[in-house]
């Protein structure tokens, strides 16, 4: 498969961002709903959640989910 | 009692009047939520309506699993939103291209070296570019390969699990770790990934 120039620069991409981290999609799943109150609530992310923001910046689909999750929490708070 | 306790009691009330109107209360909230997150994404046709029976049973078969680090209402929308982020990739996959679950060529990703553009010097990118190829060919295993050809083809870590029938964890895995050991591979050949990114900003 040869990449065009945009999955080229995607690739790139993720190859530069690329970073050690401790949890997967599963304990970002896990851990989402706690990290996303502390958000809401306009509380400082505990320290133990900071993977959870370290998962999001690495992994765009975790990231597109939680980005839906706060477009509905907040429109139920409305 | 907390606002949580209430809805745990009514959501598991042996009254069918308490647990009817607690779930569609619920359904309501959810309704509200996934019709605003959900709508429009990937490009979709959207129906919160079904998402939200779907994402109601998957709550009401889970409560066990609400230990309080969160609101209720936050817990439930993340199950929700879960299932319906995920039917609406199921949905988008249908229409990307399959080409890279092809593995004929021995899922290779060819990299058209001379035709990039950056800020740094062409003679740089296209040494830069050569060494990714080499990369990607001599350290990257075949599920990595195709993981990650298949990532940037558009599907989503989920979509590709379902393909390969496997789980999203593994497969965010396998281009995690590819990420990781080209990025390892240039900084071995003394490249850093700000010189990378300086060639092709």
């Amino acid at each position: 498969m040869k990449l065009n120039s945009l999955q080229l620069t995607n690739l790139i991409d993720l190859m530069v961002t690329a970073k050690a981290e401790s949890i997967g999609c599963d304990g970002c799943y896990e851990l989402m709903d706690q990290f996303a109150q502390a958000e809401l609530d306009g509380h400082t992310v505990p320290e133990s959640l900071e993977i959870v923001r370290t998962h999001l910046e690495l992994c765009k689909c975790c990231r597109d989910e939680y980005a839906a999750l706060l477009t509905a929490l907040r429109a139920i708070s409305e | 009692m907390t606002e949580d306790q209430d809805w745990l009691e009514r959501l598991r009330s042996s009254d069918n009047q308490v647990r009817d109107d607690a779930i569609s209360q619920l359904r309501e909230l959810l309704l509200r939520g996934l019709s605003r997150s959900l709508t429009n994404r990937y490009g979709q046709p959207f129906s919160a309506e079904d998402v939200v029976q779907d994402a109601l049973l998957k709550i009401l078969q889970s409560l066990d699993q609400f230990e309080g680090r969160s609101k209720f209402t936050t817990w439930a929308m993340t199950v929700a939103t879960r299932v319906g982020i995920s039917s609406l990739r199921r949905k988008y996959h249908r229409d990307v291209s399959m080409e890279a679950f092809n593995g004929d060529d021995g899922y290779r990703i060819d990299i058209a070296i001379e035709a990039s553009s950056g800020v740094g010097s062409a003679e740089d990118r296209q040494e830069l570019l050569t060494t990714l190829q080499q990369l990607i060919e001599d350290v990257l295993t075949d599920k990595q390969r195709l993981a990650m050809r298949a990532f940037l083809s558009g599907f989503s870590t989920d979509g590709i699990a379902e393909r390969v029938g496997t789980n999203r964890n593994a497969v965010y895995k396998l281009i995690h770790d590819a990420r990781l050991k080209l990025k390892d591979g240039f900084e071995r050949a003394g490249i850093s990934a700000e010189d990378i990114k300086a060639s092709f900003a």
